[in-house]
């Protein structure tokens, strides 16, 4: 098992309950779809999976340790074998590719020569070949994203999360992405999407959680008879 | 591994001032204004210290004599005298060197206060000085009870005011300049929150990518530090400056004589550029450690 939730639960200091009692398993190599609406706790779930956010009750495990009871200083390390892709990308302006790339191998201390052998892979990889030298201002939304998703994996993570990372990309660039993670996930990066879109969730035939205010309403697996999400 | 990191940190640092060239500037500039205001504050503070120890040391006791001692009771006096703690010095004036004294202090030699007088009224005494001049008073009083001594003077009333006053000037000149170093801190703190805000995604994603605290803090530390010391020296330059013109001008303000012992200004000038590049320090520590928690 690579993550495990155990009735947990995560009300905010301004009292909102975000989660509440939420148990699930998610083993090596899955893809899982978390879906909801907003407000539903998927982000509040992603943060707590990378340990931005503790919760207020239960205990959650990565690759069997708890991420609850961890040292604060044992926090950085947890992380590196998470990768995390954004909606919103997040990539530093005034980096190019390559430099936003390298960035996440820089900020965990690989050498020089790691970093020059890596980074190249990983662009070839998500299809940048050739754009090493632009600046994210000169690319597409789609292509930013990819250059997102490299971040996230160069450095071999075990996991990835995306949090809704099509939310801001057209419907032909947003397959295009989904074709890059399950590309990822075949190779076998256990991956967590949060998204709102329903037809790439359909499309998907994968195991979807469903959130429905803070709690985990249906666990759905491709081969279940009724996997068409019609109270969503 | 250490080398690379170094190097990393380095790089990122001048990165980052370079990139920021309006905000470092500003960060300069205050520091820049801060330790100026400060060392002016601090050679005041110095120069005024000075002065008032001189004027301190100034204070001694004179013990008059009574008339009919025998020279071996004149000494026993002194023996007595010396035999006190905290006594720095006896020097015993005759009193025709006492007459002489006084007629030079009423206009030197055109005429003879003693054959004017026909006598000499004034008598032998001792003039005292204490190893702290705070103990006169302590001191006058047991020297009055000595046999042998007639009266002693020691500008009683003016010196616990001059002690009063000297005390309440070190005090306020000091929490003056603890003030305005807090000043400082928080403008630098102030300015350096706007360097690091600008930064703040870079931040948030270098710690979820896994970076430590310490390898965020690293490149921000050393900016603060250059930036700090750059804006410190600038400071001294102004500073250092200004005070050899007036030393050399002015050797001597209202008969106050400056500060120039050279032992002392470098020592001042030392403890500033490290105040410079601790208040970088500081106020980019202050600032960081909200960006961190994440």
């Amino acid at each position: 098992m690579l993550v495990q939730f155990y009735n947990v639960s995560k009300i905010y200091p301004n009292a909102v309950k975000a989660l509440d009692d939420i148990s699930l398993k998610i083993d090596r190599g899955e893809f899982v779809f978390l879906v909801g609406q907003s407000g539903a706790g998927k982000s509040t779930l992603t943060k707590l999976l990378i340990r931005e956010e503790t919760p207020t009750r239960g205990q959650i495990f990565i690759n069997s340790r708890s991420i609850v009871r961890m040292k604060r200083t044992q926090v950085p390390k947890m992380r590196r074998s998470i990768g995390m892709v954004f909606q919103d990308f997040k990539l530093l302006d005034t980096k190019t590719v390559f430099e936003n790339v390298a960035f996440a191998m820089e900020v965990i201390g690989a050498s020089t020569k790691e970093i020059k052998i890596r980074v190249p892979e990983v662009i070839k990889m998500v299809g940048l070949k050739g754009k090493e030298e632009r600046f994210p201002g000169e690319l597409s939304g789609g292509e930013q994203q990819r250059v997102g998703i490299a971040r996230a994996l160069v450095n071999r993570p075990l996991l990835l999360i995306a949090d809704e990372p099509t939310g801001n990309l057209d419907r032909d660039t947003s397959l295009g992405i989904m074709e890059l993670l399950y590309d990822i996930n075949h190779k076998g990066t256990t991956v967590v999407m949060a998204t709102h879109a329903l037809d790439l969730v359909k499309a998907g035939r994968k195991r979807v959680l469903e959130l429905e205010r803070g709690r985990l309403i249906s666990d759905k697996r491709p081969g279940d008879i009724n996997n068409d999400f019609t109270s969503y | 591994m250490i080398l690379h990191h170094t190097k990393y940190f380095f790089s990122q640092a001048f990165n980052s001032i370079s990139r920021n060239r309006l905000l470092s500037l500003a960060t300069v500039t205050t520091v820049t204004v801060c330790v100026l205001i400060l060392g002016v504050a601090l050679l005041l503070f110095l120069n005024t210290s000075t002065l008032m120890s001189n004027l301190e040391s100034d204070v001694e006791v004179n013990a008059f004599l009574n008339k009919d001692l025998t020279q071996s009771q004149i000494a026993d006096v002194k023996s007595q005298i010396e035999a006190m703690p905290g006594i720095d010095s006896v020097l015993f004036v005759s009193k025709d060197q006492a007459l002489q004294n006084l007629q030079k202090s009423f206009g030197g030699e055109s005429y003879n206060l003693g054959t004017t007088m026909g006598r000499n009224p004034l008598p032998n005494s001792y003039q005292i000085k204490a190893k702290d001049p705070h103990n006169v008073p302590a001191l006058a009083a047991q020297i009055d009870q000595l046999y042998g001594v007639d009266k002693v003077n020691y500008g009683e009333g003016l010196v616990e005011r001059l002690f009063k006053l000297t005390k309440w000037i070190r005090t306020i000149s000091i929490v003056i300049i603890i003030l305005l170093a807090m000043g400082a801190v928080f403008l630098i703190a102030t300015t350096i929150r706007l360097a690091i805000y600008a930064r703040r995604k870079e931040i948030y994603l270098m710690k979820l990518i896994g970076a430590t605290d310490w390898f965020v803090r690293w490149p921000f530390f050393l900016e603060g530090v250059l930036l700090g010391s750059c804006g410190a020296l600038i400071a001294l330059i102004f500073l250092a400056a200004g005070y050899s013109s007036i030393l050399h001008n002015v050797k001597t303000v209202l008969f106050i004589s400056l500060l120039s012992n050279s032992g002392v200004l470098f020592t001042v000038y030392g403890g500033l550029l490290l105040t410079g590049a601790v208040l970088g320090t500081l106020g980019t520590l202050i600032s960081l450690n909200r960006y961190l928690d994440v």
